[in-house]
């Protein structure tokens, strides 16, 4: 079905405007076959926008947008059979039962898998039998995570989808990825639980202000960035300031803390040994310090707090 | 006590606050059809001879004894003027006050929105007073407008004050009743429907009593208003009765409220079926299935009122005899008495038809608070597109109200198959029944253009609705000028069965009717989807 398909997703300079906002301002997106891929940014950034555009309920106002081959405007219903939405604010119909809406939603979507239907509301500890006006956000979250997963979808658009969601059942949302991947499925996976995306994605992508600002694998982006170093030398490393691509040093009792660029982190470390090292830990940055990076105007700040 | 009821007074400046539109648009939008009309009768009937024409004709018709009740004073101008505005006044006031009291209260709870509130400092009998205190002044704004009008028009101070009192207590009166209501549901609109069949029985109560001339309009609220006699022999003490309700009502809501879990009422949501029907895995199954319960509410509504009118029918001929001034005003020949029945039959065709605009278009704008809501979004993510999503919603709408048409035909056939033990009328009813179906769907389509085209104005086709049943109820007496006359698909339909049935403005407005529908989805299918 996907033959000779690479891209499952590929949106290029799409621009969404909503009166002076501008919600999408030029975003590209790749998101490869087969893979999952973390799609992060704050409140605000233009993650669900993205998401509701791809869904074919907002009308791009420019650029080009293809999912699964198609265009998600004028051929959405034909491409939501082989897709599944998780959004991250479910709302179901009140007097409906949470059975009753996963049924509902599986037959509009094209049928769906009976055996994984009964395996997942086992898993995710879902009383069906209950009317959604009853249920909590966390079990409304779940209602709408098994009527997704108990499709064979091609693609997963998942929209926050672990909001509410206790820890276990969370890792049992991980499972559920994991499981969809190893069928050869793709997934789109937009959170702000930097944790979850790093356990999940092969790929992120950065978005601000309705603009990719960052993309790539955890280990491209680790290497777009600085590592952070702590060492205890014999002589003290006054001067390691002077190494290129060393920031924000401080010597402190014969210990030395820097930021350093990937790239130079190799120079570094010889400067350091020549001056007899005692002990050195190095730490690559987190997720969170890549997020913070991205957005925060005083990352070093935030990332000197940590060390100290 | 006091404790429970902190912060009623900041609540209430909320609710104004939320309301800063709404509540204009019904300020001025009843109090404007009240005042116009009041300002408007005493230029009609101007002569000594049409005030007792008046009094002989319309005021004595079973029709109007229905819709109005037994007027005081009905030979002057100003029982004239009551008479003419109270319909839409009495009905008016207590669906205004049923809406701002359920949209305020069990609506802000079923939302999760008064979940906030609730945790700040705020008295558990807060929201039941605040929402009361709302609708006090909201009935005494139409009340004081209705009595500053009449005063306008030069009628008589006393029958203009105890008027205005009259309907300014039966407003707070339901309001009370809306309260009750909203602590027995956990659903807004399942408070509605309680409240809103509670007005319809007061309603009908007094119309039939005033009809048969009996102590039926001492059980209700609207006789009690009625019976303090305005502009005839003015008396005080019916409004106690009243009050003595109100204060029943307010007791038993406090006792419910202080007697319930927050967001619970006093039935308790029932298990349901842990798998879908066959029926539920389409749009249109789906549709059916979240309009079931309402069709299944109007239904039974409309059906048991056609009942009651046609039960009504057969003593309409006993009314004349009665009555020597309507027979000698209208000729007492059993063509005469057959006229009269036709003129009742044709009101009450028309009247159910307008009403049934109501299910009409609440159930066409179930599109706007599914989208609104999200779930839309949940459907329309999957193999369901926007066009299918519109149809099937517009088809259970359509069908339901043709359902409805169908019901009423039946059920005034069959209330006056009871009275009068005779069975053959019911395939004539139904399809006279039937020509005033296209009116209601003209005013559905509409809903779908607004709804389609102008999301954010959807309001607009309740609008539409007021208008139709302003110029249903008072377009004749004030001769509205033509183009507002045209406003009203009913209008231009014939008044079956005082006028020959004629297909052609029926088929015309079917037209119509279609070609709004799909301009409304052809603005579905090009715009961006609300979200939450």
């Amino acid at each position: 079905m996907l033959r000779g398909m690479t891209l499952a997703i590929q949106l290029s300079n799409v621009v969404k405007t909503f009166g002076a906002v501008r919600a999408l301002d030029g975003l590209d997106l790749d998101v490869r076959v087969g893979e999952v891929h973390g799609f992060l940014g704050p409140n605000g950034a233009g993650k669900s926008t993205a998401m509701r555009v791809l869904l074919g309920l907002l009308r791009r106002d420019s650029g080009s947008a293809r999912m699964l081959g198609r265009d998600p405007w004028k051929e959405a219903a034909d491409l939501h059979r082989r897709i599944a939405y998780v959004p991250g604010d479910v709302s179901l119909w009140p007097n409906l039962t949470g059975g009753e809406v996963i049924d509902l939603l599986g037959r509009m979507r094209g049928g769906l898998d009976e055996k994984k239907r009964a395996d997942l509301l086992e898993r995710f500890e879902l009383d069906p039998g209950k009317k959604a006006r009853t249920y909590s956000k966390g079990n409304r979250q779940k209602v709408a995570v098994v009527a997704a997963f108990a499709s064979h979808a091609e693609l997963y658009l998942l929209d926050e989808p672990t909001s509410g969601l206790d820890p276990l059942m969370e890792a049992e949302f991980q499972r559920c990825v994991h499981e969809a991947k190893a069928e050869g499925a793709t997934a789109l996976l937009s959170s702000h639980i930097l944790a979850e995306a790093e356990a999940l994605s092969d790929r992120i992508s950065i978005i601000r202000n309705g603009v990719v600002v960052q993309s790539g694998t955890l280990a491209e982006l680790r290497h777009l960035t600085r590592t952070t170093v702590i060492a205890e030398t014999a002589a003290p490393a006054t001067r390691i300031g002077d190494v290129p691509g060393v920031h924000n040093p401080q010597v402190q009792d014969g210990r030395v803390f820097f930021d350093v660029d990937s790239d130079h982190l190799d120079g570094a470390v010889a400067a350091l040994s020549a001056l007899g090292v005692r002990s050195l830990t190095a730490h690559p940055p987190t997720l969170e310090e890549l997020f913070l990076r991205q957005y925060g105007e005083d990352v070093a700040t935030v990332a000197n707090g940590d060390v100290a | 006590m006091s404790s429970a009821l902190t912060g009623t007074s900041r609540l209430l400046r909320l609710t104004l606050r939320r309301d800063r539109i709404q509540l204009p648009l019904w300020i001025v939008g009843l109090g404007g059809m009240i005042a116009l009309s009041a300002l408007a009768v005493p230029g009609v009937y101007n002569s000594a001879e049409k005030l007792a024409g008046y009094a002989a004709s319309v005021g004595a018709s079973p029709v109007s004894y229905l819709m109005s009740g037994r007027q005081a004073g009905i030979d002057t101008i100003g029982g004239i003027t009551a008479n003419e505005v109270s319909q839409v006044a009495q009905l008016g006031v207590c669906l205004m006050v049923m809406f701002q009291v359920v949209r305020h209260t069990r609506a802000e709870e079923e939302s999760g929105r008064a979940e906030l509130l609730r945790s700040t400092v705020l008295g558990r009998h807060a929201a039941t007073l605040a929402g009361l205190g709302y609708a006090v002044l909201t009935a005494l704004l139409i009340g004081g407008i209705t009595t500053a009008a009449m005063l306008a028009a030069g009628l008589d101070t006393t029958g203009s004050l105890t008027y205005g009192a009259g309907l300014t207590l039966l407003g707070i009166c339901y309001a009370a009743v809306a309260l009750v209501a909203v602590q027995l549901s956990t659903s807004a609109r399942g408070a509605l429907g309680i409240a809103g069949t509670a007005i319809a029985l007061g309603y009908l109560v007094r119309g039939l009593g005033a009809m048969q001339d009996n102590a039926l309009v001492w059980f209700s609220p609207f006789g009690w208003a009625q019976l303090m006699n305005a502009f005839g022999d003015e008396r005080l003490w019916p409004a106690m009765l009243l009050a003595v309700a109100t204060a029943g009502l307010l007791a038993l809501a406090a006792y419910l409220t202080a007697h319930r879990d927050y967001g619970g009422g006093l039935l308790q949501p029932r298990r349901g079926h842990p798998r879908a029907s066959r029926t539920l895995g389409t749009s249109f199954g789906l549709a059916l299935r979240l309009q079931r319960g309402s069709l299944i509410g109007w239904a039974i509504g409309l059906f048991f009122l056609a009942m009651v009118y046609g039960s009504v029918i057969p003593t309409i001929p006993d009314l004349v005899e009665s009555n020597p001034d309507i027979g000698q005003f209208i000729g007492a020949s059993a063509d005469a008495e057959q006229a009269l029945v036709d003129a009742f039959l044709r009101y009450i065709l028309l009247f159910m038809a307008v009403v049934s605009t109501g299910f009409a278009v609440s159930s066409v704008l179930r599109l706007r608070s599914e989208e609104e809501s999200g779930r839309a979004e949940a459907v329309l993510a999957t193999g369901v597109s926007r066009s299918r999503w519109v149809t099937a919603t517009v088809a259970v709408s359509g069908l339901g109200s043709l359902i409805l048409v169908m019901l009423m035909g039946i059920g005034l056939a069959v209330g006056y198959g009871l009275g009068m033990g005779e069975w053959d009328q019911m395939l004539g009813q139904v399809g006279e029944q039937l020509t005033y179906l296209p009116g209601v769907l003209v005013v559905a389509g509409f809903a779908v253009a607004v709804a389609g085209l102008l999301p954010r104005r959807s309001m607009l086709a309740w609008v539409l609705v007021a208008v139709v049943f302003f110029q249903t109820m008072l377009g004749e007496t004030l001769r509205l000028p033509n183009a507002v006359d045209a406003i009203s698909p009913f209008w231009h339909l014939p008044g079956v069965p005082v006028e020959p049935i004629d297909p052609i403005p029926g088929l015309v407005e079917l037209l119509l009717a279609v070609s709004l529908a799909l301009l409304g989805l052809w603005g579905y299918r090009r715009r961006d989807l609300a979200s939450n």
